[in-house]
């Protein structure tokens, strides 16, 4: 055979053989160390911090602290257990079946996720190695409000009680003093032997008293009549005003807890906001989803997660379901358990001839929750942030639209709707809108018109006509 | 107009009567009684002084302000286990089947929070063109009325002890029989012979002589099916096929496309018939015949088509059966030839003519036949005698209602006192559930799986929108249990029907079946049927039954009202106050009479509010029945005309609160037995005799019957209908739009010398379009412009788009008073306009002289043309309602629509007194509250109440309301568009009514899109603006009707 010949072929395995070595270790170092640790916390958030904790806490499923070190099986496992853990299982893995055996008993399986083995990569880069900045923010929890057991109390009507009683002593007072000066001169003038007083009503007298100081009376007379218009007309107009309403709810929910320490997203909860025009109160399995594992609370202890256990049939100390004939055992929650619903106070009432949709703020407007809701990561149980409060979120939201109107009044809406831009070129929809202003001579018209202020609104487009809320 | 004629919506209005006079006038009909108020005597003996009157009056106002002041606490309760599928908000839709014995629809069920709120066509099957009783049907499902649970006569007992008791009933001996409806469904057959039962199948409406004709001759014992999409030619006799004969409703869809006249041509349809049906309406040719001479007027076409002479038949008659046989020559293999009639020698002849057409394997074919109306009169006798003669043991009665609806009803209710053990599996305590000794009451149709087949070849499913409401059990499942199958769950038994291997695991993962539920149909191999369509028809013997047929002075005819049906909607309060698209008659039953017969007898021919209508008794055979009587004109004088599917209840059975008749209180009106009073009489025992020979007469008393047909009525108007004939319209269909004859742009006079010719005259003329008292309103060409096409030629009045309407709108349901004082709220109406059809061409015809043909002509009530035209708010764009509110409540957008704000109304009624189309509601009380409707408005009980729409507000006493175009759905179909990313076309987007309408006439979109179907229709040559002459740029478009009559027919 020719030398040349087989040094070729040498050369060609020595290659392969490199190019097939470097390919395996790729494939054996990928899932750890070849990650992006930045795009891994995207992923995290999104797909995993609902149930798992980069710490070693056990929050549905384990922390992941560690894991590199504990995993016991292959990463070509992992793998497939993050994107099917049933399947993962069947394949009869020891130490899969070993996970199975420990958690899927009491917190259920974990739920498929679509992610590829690139981002898994990621993710485990992120979770074995958390950036800095990460573990700053994973102490936020300090900087979130503390909310008092105890609400604060209502201390404008306590303030009115004391002005109330002390007015009444004054008053009682100034009529006794006054009875005992009258008494005492009529007791001077019959020493004196003087005519007596002639023996006149209190009201007598106080006519007499006005006529005889009638400039200063009737001035503040005038101001005490204006004082009255002018309250009387602003209460009046607070009626249907709802700003800072915040009504007891069954179970005081501390928003501030899941939204600011836990981090949990607005739509994990309230997720129809994207798909329906309600925002809606999370069934109580949502809840379950968490609560299955967390079963006491920071604030208030085992009190006020016990009502959702009572609501949906489950047991605490088993961490089980229970069904209808009162089983316990159930790793599911049971259809037939007869479990009174929540009966939550709802907060942002709006008049049952307005027509609201979230989806068509939030997914289609793009709205962020804050400009409407305010910074609900402060709050206790819901509730109807002032605008002004609102308006101050400017720098931590950008893009917030400040308003001056009080909240979810009309007048709040269509401030709103005037000064919100639409986008008429991201979308078909407007695309199709926009075109029709482009073709026409009519069009045209228009939109130089919209356009005397450079921007196109939502008020331009008809967002301020009757029908678009009301029918 | 485009022609002379003069259309009249009832005789007041042709005869111009005073009542007329003073309705025309008023847009609301009744005053409050201010003056009557004051002048109330008692009023000034009351011990309240004004100065109490004021202290009350502020007292109240503080209290209101104080209690305004009050956030009110509104509970939101989520779900404790959410379904996936379920988001509050969002509705979602079930692809279902309605069959109940006389409609069989595909339809689209669209659940809100998990309750079914409204029924819709599912037009993806093809046998999904839905009508008004199928979309009002979805009320039924929240009757107060349902049985809770089964029952042994009126004690409520458990399903076990139903059971128990069933068992020890089935093993005793004796005959035992199961009467049923025709079933549809291959497993509920299955289910039925599990027990072993003798069957008996019957049908309300009998179609045994059609089928058994075919039986006969072609060997196939069906009814065939008729396809009206490739039929040219269609002579009915005397049968309502647009309204409630065989799958109308799809019919009816073939049927409007066939007549549209952009294809070059029309079909051509004669109708020759008793009563005035609303196909009868329809037809290019109608003529007016007696019930005793269908069998001749058959005869007499077979005659026309073979060369031979007519016999037996009158003048016109004659001309006008030659005229079709003469028109279906010229379509052989393109026509249909059709008889209502059961009655077997007028199906042989019928069979006969189209056999020599050539119709058979075209137009009527029995490979795949229908499989409905499978009913054998003759099985229901013998089983009706063998129950009196107390052979029977049990009887088990299912998806039928035999106590009312048989002809021989009497005989059946004495016979089941005789049966030992009978059990009924209706959801109602209706006339034969309460005759039963056990209820075993079945799920609601929305509540229930089922399979149906109506040919051969495909499978509908119906599927559970709803978890059970009460205590109910699905039949099938009871007669699985009480055959003692293995297998009693009947889900179970279904899926293994199509599935032998199915089991529960596999409960979601057979994706066959999840595709057949998801599109509520799928297709299975089945053998074609071989039918000998060359079979020899021997008529001699039908030839010579019809011909010796001698009917009396006085004839009857019994039909099917297009929203009542056979009486398995009585109790449907939107049903019931859907107006008759003939009559326009609410809430009623009557005898419809011609006018001839009717002054010869001296009855009330004018009927309004004043007007009550004269009570007839009408007697044929042994029945007799007391109804007033309706002047209809287009009833064969002659003859009476008498509804089925009224008089339910009659013995004050709990068949729910809306069929009985109500007082001007609300209350029910009660008879001297202590019982409710019924809605009409019942009519089902004329159904098995000819009634041929009948007497009638006044029995002197009066009673009111509410007919919308005057209300809303235009005043002086007359550019409301444009109509044309084929002929004129195909010289000029290729006209520019507002040129053609037919359709000519109006013009006003000005007083200035435009075609100077020197004189300022009648001929200097402008067009409307250039006189404006508004500035121009900007719609076109810019976003949307949201407008609708209603096409007059297509419209055949059948007032489904009325129900759905109604439904989806939340519009309140008033009752028969309200309706009486013209306060009914429907959005949208069908006004129905007669036109003569009497020329002097016809009078020559007819052979009468010149003198007699000129007072026929004033005298049109006879045998009048009939227009159906849909009315509602035409979306001005120069409204004169919007210029006259105070308080601008109600507004126009930039999309075109005219908006009404409920919550800005304060209620002047300006806007209706200005509207030139009369399409405003005032909501005259608190419709959902006052007392006065709480036995017809369903907003009243707590269960009805989950059918209203959450998407529509219910509006409030003293505001005003009219169509919105729908506006709900235009904003949802907007959001969907802008969340898909993608341009609003039509087939997002529909409003309830052209999306209920079967014929296509009506559509809706985008007038500034131009691939929009109203795009086109609007630039069509034949279409037109109602009222074009006064300007006010309507957003709905009327396309003119097109008649395929020829000047010497008409």
């Amino acid at each position: 055979m020719n030398s040349r010949l087989i040094r070729v072929q040498h050369l060609a395995i020595a290659i392969c053989t490199v190019l097939l070595f470097q390919v395996t270790g790729i494939g054996a170092q990928s899932i750890w160390e070849v990650g992006d640790p930045i795009s891994g916390q995207t992923l995290f958030n999104a797909n995993c911090a609902s149930c798992h904790k980069i710490t070693n806490e056990v929050l549905v499923g384990p922390g992941l602290s560690g894991l590199q070190d504990r995993w016991g099986s292959t990463d070509e496992m992992l793998v497939r257990w993050i994107q099917n853990p049933q399947e993962a299982h069947e394949s009869g893995d020891k130490y899969i079946k070993g996970l199975v055996d420990r958690y899927v008993g009491t917190y259920g399986w974990m739920t498929a996720q679509a992610v590829s083995k690139e981002e898994i990569g990621d993710i485990m880069a992120y979770v074995s190695n958390p950036p800095e900045v990460v573990g700053a923010t994973a102490d936020a929890s300090a900087d979130c409000p503390t909310i008092d057991e105890d609400k604060s109390e209502d201390s404008e009507s306590g303030n009115m009680i004391w002005f109330l009683i002390l007015f009444v002593l004054f008053i009682t007072i100034a009529l006794g003093a006054s009875g005992v000066s009258r008494s005492l001169t009529d007791v001077l003038a019959e020493k004196n032997g003087e005519e007596m007083l002639p023996d006149s009503s209190y009201m007598q007298r106080l006519g007499g008293w006005v006529w005889s100081n009638l400039v200063p009376v009737s001035l503040v007379g005038v101001f005490f009549v204006l004082y009255l218009v002018v309250a009387g007309y602003s209460a009046l107009m607070d009626i249907g005003l709802y700003a800072d309403y915040s009504p007891d709810q069954p179970i005081e929910f501390i928003h501030s807890i899941h939204v600011c320490e836990n981090e949990i997203d607005c739509k994990y909860c309230h997720h129809s906001a994207y798909e329906s025009k309600h925002a809606g109160i999370p069934s109580t399995n949502v809840c379950m989803n968490c609560h299955k594992a967390i079963k006491k609370g920071k604030i208030s202890g085992t009190a006020e997660i016990e009502k959702i256990y009572a609501a949906i049939g489950f047991d605490s100390n088993t961490g089980t379901y229970i069904d209808g004939d009162g089983e316990i055992g159930n790793v599911l929650p049971q259809d037939s358990y007869d479990g009174e619903p929540i009966k939550w106070n709802k907060v942002h009432n709006l008049p049952d001839h307005v027509f609201f949709s979230h989806q068509q703020h939030v997914t289609v407007g793009g709205l962020q929750c804050q400009n409407c809701h305010g910074d609900v990561s402060t709050y206790s149980v819901g509730r109807i942030a002032p605008v002004e409060e609102i308006n101050e979120l400017v720098d931590a939201y950008p893009g917030l639209i400040q308003l001056s109107k009080p909240t979810l009044t009309m007048g709040w809406c269509l401030e709103c709707h005037n000064k919100a831009e639409v986008d008429l070129t991201s979308n078909g929809y407007y695309e199709e809108i926009h075109e029709r202003l482009n073709n026409s001579e009519r069009g045209n018209e228009e939109l130089r018109r919209y356009l005397e202020d450079d921007k196109i609104t939502v008020r331009e487009l008809g967002g301020w006509e009757c029908s678009k809320c009301h029918y | 107009m485009a022609n002379s004629k003069k259309y009249w919506a009832a005789l007041d209005e042709l005869e111009g009567t005073e009542v007329f006079q003073k309705l025309q006038k008023k847009e609301f009909q009744e005053q409050i009684p201010v003056d009557e108020f004051l002048a109330d005597e008692r009023h000034g003996a009351t011990t309240t002084g004004r100065r109490d009157f004021l202290k009350f009056m502020g007292f109240s106002l503080a209290a209101a302000t104080l209690t305004a002041c009050e956030t009110p606490v509104i509970k939101s309760i989520p779900y404790i286990n959410k379904p996936a599928e379920v988001t509050p908000g969002v509705a979602n839709h079930y692809a279902s089947t309605y069959y109940d014995g006389l409609d069989y629809i595909s339809i689209m069920v669209k659940t809100r929070e998990g309750r079914p709120i409204f029924v819709m066509g599912n037009s993806k099957t093809g046998l999904g063109k839905a009508n008004a009783r199928v979309i009002g049907s979805v009320v039924s499902l929240y009757d107060q009325a349902r049985l809770d649970g089964p029952r042994q006569k009126e004690k409520s007992i458990s399903w076990e002890a139903l059971d128990s008791k069933m068992l020890s009933a089935i093993a005793e001996t004796g005959r035992k029989v199961i009467l049923t409806n025709t079933i549809l469904s291959p497993s509920t057959q299955k289910a039925i012979d599990a027990m072993g039962f003798e069957q008996v199948q019957y049908d309300p409406i009998s179609y045994m002589a059609l089928r058994e004709t075919h039986s006969t001759y072609f060997g196939v014992n069906a009814i065939p099916s008729y396809d009206f999409s490739k039929a040219e030619v269609i002579v009915s006799i005397s049968a309502d096929f647009l309204s409630s004969w065989l799958t109308s409703t799809n019919i009816e869809c073939d049927y409007s496309a066939m007549k549209s006249p952009e294809r070059g041509t029309q079909s051509k349809h004669f109708q020759f018939e008793t009563t005035m049906s609303q196909t009868g309406t329809n037809a290019d040719v109608r003529t007016m015949i007696k019930p005793s001479d269908e069998g001749n007027v058959v005869a007499g076409i077979l005659a026309a088509i073979n060369g031979s002479s007519i016999k037996n038949l009158d003048n016109v008659t004659t001309k006008r059966v030659q005229q079709a046989a003469k028109s279906l020559q010229k379509s052989k293999g393109q026509s249909i030839v059709l008889a209502g009639s059961n009655d077997i020698a007028t199906q042989t002849i019928v069979a006969s003519i189209n056999q020599a057409l050539g119709n058979y394997g075209e137009t009527i074919n029995l490979e795949k036949p229908s499989r409905s109306f499978q009913g054998n009169d003759t099985n229901v006798a013998d089983l009706i005698a063998d129950m009196n003669a107390g052979k029977l043991s049990l009887l088990v009665t299912y998806g039928c209602n035999p106590s009312y609806d048989l002809p021989n009803a009497a005989a059946f209710n004495e016979g089941i006192k005789k049966v030992k053990t009978s059990v009924c599996m209706n959801g109602i305590a209706d006339e034969t559930a309460i005759r039963s000794t056990y209820i075993a009451p079945d799920h609601h149709y929305l509540e229930s799986w089922n399979d149906l087949s109506l040919t051969s070849g495909r499978i509908d499913l119906v599927q559970p929108t709803i978890e059970p409401l009460f205590s109910t059990r699905a039949a099938q499942e009871s007669f699985l249990i009480w055959s003692g199958f293995e297998i009693t769950d009947w889900y179970t038994f279904l899926r293994m029907q199509y599935n032998v291997n199915y089991s529960e695991d596999a409960l979601y993962s057979d994706s066959t079946w999840n595709g057949a539920v998801h599109d509520g149909t799928f297709a299975i191999a089945e053998q074609l049927e071989t039918p000998n369509y060359a079979a020899f028809i021997d008529i001699s013997n039908a030839l010579a039954e019809v011909s010796n047929r001698k009917g009396g002075a006085m004839q009857l005819a019994t039909y099917v009202k297009g929203a009542i049906g056979v009486g398995q909607h009585a109790a449907n309060p939107f049903l019931q106050e859907t107006p008759d698209p003939v009559s326009k008659v609410t809430w009623d039953n009557y005898v419809m009479m011609s006018r001839v017969d009717m002054d010869a007898m001296g009855l009330n021919t004018y009927i309004a509010q004043e007007n009550p209508a004269s009570v007839v008794k009408v007697t044929s055979g042994k029945h007799t029945v007391t109804l007033p009587a309706f002047m209809q004109p287009g009833q064969k004088p002659g003859t009476v005309s008498i509804a089925l599917g009224y008089g339910r209840g009659s013995e004050g059975e709990k068949i729910g609160n809306a069929a009985y008749q109500t007082g001007e209180k609300g209350q029910h009106i009660m008879l001297d037995s202590g019982k409710p009073m019924p809605i009409g009489a019942n009519a089902f025992p004329f159904t098995s005799q000819d009634n041929y020979d009948i007497t009638i007469e006044p029995t002197g008393t009066e009673y009111p019957l509410a007919s919308t047909q005057l209300h809303s009525t235009y005043m002086g108007r007359e550019s409301v209908v444009k109509e044309t004939n084929l002929s004129a319209y195909l010289a000029e269909s290729k006209k520019k739009k507002g040129t053609a004859s037919w359709n000519k742009a109006p013009a006003l006079n000005v007083h200035e010398d435009l075609n100077r010719d020197g004189v300022i005259d009648s001929r200097d003329k402008k067009p409307v379009a250039e006189f404006d008292l508004w500035n121009s309103h900007a719609v076109e060409e810019v976003g949307h412009r949201w407008g609708m096409t209603i096409d007059l030629t297509t419209c055949t009045g059948c007032s489904s788009c009325v129900t759905a309407c109604h439904i989806e709108n939340n519009v309140s349901v008033v009752g028969k008073d309200e309706v009486l004082r013209h306060r009914d709220m429907h959005w949208m109406r069908i006004d129905r306009y007669y036109a003569s059809d009497f020329s002097l061409e016809k009078g020559e015809e007819e052979g009468v002289g010149v003198i007699e043909s000129y007072s026929r002509m004033e005298d049109p009530s006879e045998n009048p043309q009939t227009v159906h035209m849909p009315m509602m708010c035409q979306h001005c764009n120069h409204a004169p309602c919007e210029t006259v509110c105070p308080v601008a409540a109600t507004t126009h957008s930039n999309e075109g629509l005219n908006q009404m704000t409920y919550n800005r109304c304060i209620g002047t009624r300006y806007c209706a007194n200005n509207c030139p189309y009369k399409v405003r509601r005032f909501n005259w009380f608190n419709y959902k509250g006052h007392s006065k409707f709480e036995n017809v408005n369903p907003a009243h009980d707590s269960l009805a109440r989950l059918v209203l729409n959450p998407d529509v507000t219910v509006r409030a006493r003293g505001v005003m309301e009219k169509c919105s175009l729908c506006v709900q759905r235009i904003q949802s179909a907007k959001l969907d568009a802008k969340k898909k990313q993608v341009k609003l076309t039509d087939d997002l987007i529909s409003c309830a009514c052209s999306d209920a309408c079967a014929a296509g006439a009506i559509k809706f979109g985008d007038l500034n899109d131009k691939d929009s179907a109203v795009y086109k229709q609007s630039h069509n040559n034949r279409s037109y603006h109602a009222l074009d002459e006064i300007g006010v740029k309507p957003n709905i478009f009327y396309l003119t009707k097109v008649r395929n009559v020829d000047s010497n027919e008409a």
